[in-house]
């Protein structure tokens, strides 16, 4: 008796927490954030640094984004062209063009430059933070401009553009070396290429020794924000990810890594209003906003590694948008179709386009695959003619892409949509094919000359069961050409130093944009930017380069234009690029999302959105309404199947082998 | 017993020079320090101007030996310095993944321990009975199947038809308990099925004996025999193979912790491999040999503690 007594507090206990636990919420956010319009997010990956003037991730750039802002910015209802215009800057910028000298040791080089002139906006203020006296934000000026394009040019810092501006802002260089000298006392010099103005605090300008309009681009991303010198001198390394100071929409209130991120309303910005205009094809729901004053919220950003978790959050309700990529594409596509039980509850999907490609490329140094011979473009064009894009597209993406003609994607001036390129016409019967490769001396992929079959060595990544998929997917159509393919698969950082040492001879890569430009994309292929720059099929054309370093000077327009054209045929005929995909990235949005629009291009699309937290709330609770029948069945067959088990341990519990004589004394 | 702790503590500086040694030649044989470089920098191909900085800053540049002596003086030390990456400090890091690690760990050990317990005494109680045959193919079963199939199921099961509970987060606190019941729960089904079959073995190898023999030949009844006598002494391998457990209790899970959003250190070297962080791979790789270590000289001492036939010399 004694000892079943002793069994029910405990059995009692474990009831009480069973039941404490079916009736608890299954709802992982805090109940009073659930009603006050905070907005969940998640990222996939930690952060890695916020530092405006080194950050580089897209992971960090939703984070950095929102509280580092730039001079201009994207309007986020335009998307595919995309569009900067003003965001702490009060005008646009003003382009005025100089003649000056450059001192060499060769003597005087004369060059025609351009000067832009900027003016901040009068009311910017920093966050309060206690790097401030008394812990005050103080107003932001066009000397944090300066502070922070300096920084840009300090080899500690590791700004990710450096070779972007190194050649084209006049004394980049020579202030650069400056920092080996002085250290850190180098900031307090001036620095060639960029001018304030005392009569105009707000006033600064960036003088350049050529023409450079991508600078609107760099202007719009957070490594020209204004820096506040005093954080960067009071937290050091700390100033990289748990303190960040800035004059944006938002401050960083809580870093928990590998947990979540948390922003709050910088109460000293007074900035940001929903864009006024847009471009075609933005929903009416996106425009209901249009030319208000953002109303500001707390933004929680989780971090969860696994998209199966993700998937789950959002699907409950817990998440109030997610995006689709390769790890997910497979799930969250068919789970959002018309018809599937997540469109029946409101939630949509849309496709954002961001200017990408994927690719496989040669390495024209290789004594087989390389080179101009017409026999060797002859070789590269067969081997392109035998992969299939859409099945590339289906197998990776899931079909969230287009088969890409050209290195310049959609949405970009120089952009073609009617050109056809005639090596990416894939014919399943790889009649055109079989001719070229032929005529390169290798009829059915057996050398005419030596009789050996052609070897492809294929380099690539494999971190995923994609990439995995996508090797397999090529090997088998180059295969088909009769040419023996062998994968060399290796982790991600052993191909990239491949990559740049230039020990691969057929390989497969992407590239994102850093801004929407066809220079962009268009420098892959120039001579100057060979491995271990971002030219990695180290293709070298004089003809094609003449025309990038014209390209690269023009203005958007026709006649930039024309000059992309003579740039593609050209390249398309060595054919050192295969071109595979031009990509989607679609965004999920639960129906109480508010202002739904993808436009994967801007980083701080938080400042945008809003939810409507009553529906949330309502909706959460008809999700997630608990079931108890499954959990009575599931104990009734427990109690029930331990039934026999307590049988016969009543039975044989006081069993023994002979009554004990004088009962038991051990 | 004195002198043989600290003889194993003495032991255990060569251990921990030879392991980082090894990690330093296997880290280093593979990459070059510009390829860390590289991979740590942030820039998409960065110049070699910034990569130069970048491997004298770090210290990089330096002769190997100079570079292992300086590693092991921190090490040593216990001052695992700044990440290459993030420049944060690794010690700091350390000790925010400690605690969700261990609470995660610990809790689903315990839970996983005394439910694998529980089972094995029940089957070698009831040795070949059909209750015995169907624990021990369950056991099988749930160690057979990989443990994302549960984590998957589970919070399929949880998440979309019984909607109970969490399916992933972290809170520290008492509250925050009801974060840790799947992942407990995912570690329990995953987990048991080897410590039933494990236990049980010991348990019958003990019912064996010859004292067991002369207890029922004295009558005793067969729950004592069981409870007093045979559990007592299976409780000697139990310990060895818990305390050697340990050094993971804080190290972290890295499947649960990713599935699950818990902030430990489970994910925390597998990362700084990929990304090339030797500063973190040699701490963690430190960390994890020291405590290691210490779960060894812990079980021997549990040993000689529980079994008086063994003394420790």
């Amino acid at each position: 008796m004694n000892r079943t007594g002793s069994l029910r507090p405990r059995i009692l206990f474990i009831v009480t927490l069973g039941l404490g636990l079916v009736g608890c919420s299954n709802n992982p956010n805090p109940p009073e954030w659930n009603e006050d319009g905070t907005w969940y997010g998640a990222l996939a990956a930690d952060l890695t640094n916020l530092d405006p003037n080194v950050s580089y991730t897209a992971t960090d750039g939703v984070i950095s984004d929102l509280i580092y802002p730039s001079y201009l910015h994207f309007n986020y209802l335009k998307a595919a062209p995309w569009s900067v215009e003003p965001n702490i800057g009060l005008t646009e910028p003003v382009r005025v063009p100089f003649k000056g000298v450059t001192h060499t040791d060769k003597g005087d080089i004369p060059f025609e430059g351009e000067r832009w002139d900027f003016e901040l906006r009068h009311d910017l203020m920093f966050q309060d933070d206690p790097c401030f006296p008394v812990g005050k934000g103080r107003p932001v000026t066009a000397k944090d401009m300066e502070y922070s394009f300096k920084r840009d040019d300090n080899p500690k810092v590791e700004f990710p553009l450096e070779g972007n501006l190194s050649d084209k802002v006049l004394g980049w260089k020579e202030y650069r070396k400056g920092f080996e000298k002085n250290g850190n006392a180098n900031y307090d010099q001036p620095f060639e290429g960029f001018k304030t103005y005392p009569e105009n605090p707000y006033k600064f300008s960036i003088l350049c020794n050529q023409k450079y309009p991508q600078l609107k681009y760099i202007m719009a991303m957070h490594f020209t924000t204004p820096v506040p010198r005093e954080a960067v001198e009071k937290y050091g390394d700390g100033f990289k990810l748990f303190h960040p100071v800035g004059c944006g929409p938002y401050k960083l209130q809580e870093y928990s890594p590998r947990d979540k991120i948390v922003l709050v309303p910088n109460e000293n910005c007074t900035m940001a209003t929903y864009p006024g205009t847009w471009g075609p094809g933005v929903p009416e729901e996106a425009r209901q906003d249009a030319g208000k004053k953002l109303s500001r919220h707390r933004i929680v950003v989780k971090i969860i590694v696994e998209p199966v978790t993700s998937y789950s959050l959002f699907n409950q309700g817990y998440l109030d948008t997610t995006s689709v990529g390769t790890t997910n594409s497979h799930f969250m596509l068919p789970a959002t179709k018309p018809g599937s039980d997540m469109t029946k509850r409101g939630i949509t999907i849309q496709y954002g386009a961001y200017p990408s490609i994927d690719y496989c490329g040669f390495n024209m140094e290789d004594n087989v695959f390389g080179g101009y011979k017409l026999e060797k473009k002859q070789l590269r064009q067969a081997i392109a003619l035998s992969i299939d894009s859409k099945a590339y597209i289906e197998t990776v993406y899931h079909g969230m892409g287009n088969p890409s003609e050209f290195i310049i994607p959609p949405g970009l001036a120089g952009y073609d949509k009617g050109y056809q390129n005639p090596y990416r016409q894939y014919d399943p019967s790889l009649k055109k094919a079989k001719e070229l490769l032929t005529e390169a001396g290798y009829p059915n992929g057996v050398s005419k000359k030596t009789g050996e079959r052609l070897v492809l060595n294929f380099d690539t990544y494999v971190e995923s069961p994609i990439d995995r998929a996508r090797s397999r997917l090529m090997t088998k159509q180059i295969s088909a050409l009769g040419i023996q393919v062998v994968t060399r698969d290796t982790t991600y950082p052993t191909f990239v130093d491949k990559t740049n040492h230039k020990k691969i001879q057929f390989f497969y890569w992407g590239w994102v944009a850093d801004y929407p430009d066809a220079e962009n994309f268009c420098m892959l292929m120039f001579s100057q930017n060979v491995s271990p720059g971002p030219n990695n099929t180290v293709y070298n054309n004089p003809a094609y380069d003449k025309l990038f370093l014209q390209m690269q000077a023009m203005d958007d327009g026709p006649q930039r234009n024309e000059i992309v054209k003579k740039m593609r045929d050209l390249s398309v005929e060595d054919c050192p690029i295969i071109y595979l995909s031009e990509n989607q990235f679609p965004t999920v949005f639960q129906p109480w999302v508010k202002n739904k629009f993808a436009n994967p291009i801007l980083n701080d699309v938080l400042e945008y959105r809003a939810v409507d937290s009553k529906r949330r709330q309502a909706l959460q609770n008809e999700w997630n309404a608990p079931s108890y029948g499954l959990l009575i069945a599931t104990l009734v067959i427990v109690v029930v199947g331990a039934i026999p088990a307590f049988q016969t341990v009543q039975r044989r519990r006081g069993r023994t082998v002979r009554k004990p004589a004088g009962g038991e004394k051990d | 017993m004195i002198r043989y702790i600290i003889r194993r503590l003495l032991y255990m500086i060569p251990t921990l020079i030879g392991v980082s040694l090894l990690t330093f030649l296997l880290f280093f044989g593979i990459f070059s320090p510009e390829t860390v470089a590289r991979r740590n920098l942030s820039a998409k191909t960065p110049t070699q101007e910034q990569i130069t900085t970048w491997i004298k800053e770090h210290g990089y540049d330096k002769p190997p030996v100079e570079q292992f002596k300086r590693h092991m003086d921190s090490l040593l030390r216990m001052n695992f310095g700044k990440s290459d990456k993030t420049k944060e400090v690794i010690w700091d890091r350390i000790h925010e993944g400690a605690l969700p690690s261990f609470e995660l760990a610990s809790l689903s050990f315990l839970v996983t321990l005394g439910f694998g317990l529980f089972l094995a005494v029940v089957a070698a109680y009831l040795r070949g009975s059909y209750i015995d045959s169907v624990t021990m193919a369950l056991a099988v079963v749930f160690m057979s199947i990989p443990i994302v199939v549960y984590v998957v199921g589970l919070q399929f099961l949880f998440g979309k038809i019984l909607k109970y509970g969490p399916i992933a987060g972290y809170e520290p606190g008492i509250w925050g308990l009801r974060f840790m019941v799947l992942p407990v729960l995912v570690g329990l089904v995953s987990g048991a099925g080897y410590y039933v079959r494990l236990y049980r073995t010991f348990l019958l190898d003990e019912t064996g004996q010859d004292y067991v023999r002369t207890a029922r030949a004295k009558g005793v009844a067969e729950n004592a025999v069981l409870f007093k006598h045979v559990l007592k002494n299976a409780m000697i391998p139990v310990v060895t193979t818990t305390v050697s457990a340990i050094p993971t209790l804080i190290l972290g899970n890295l499947v649960l912790e990713s599935f699950f959003g818990i902030p430990g250190l489970g994910s925390y070297l597998v990362n700084a491999i990929s990304a090339q962080d030797f500063a973190v791979v040699r701490a963690m790789v430190y960390l994890g040999t020291l405590l290691y270590i210490f779960g060894l000289i812990l079980t021997d001492v549990l040993y000689a503690a529980l079994d008086p036939r063994v003394r420790l010399q």
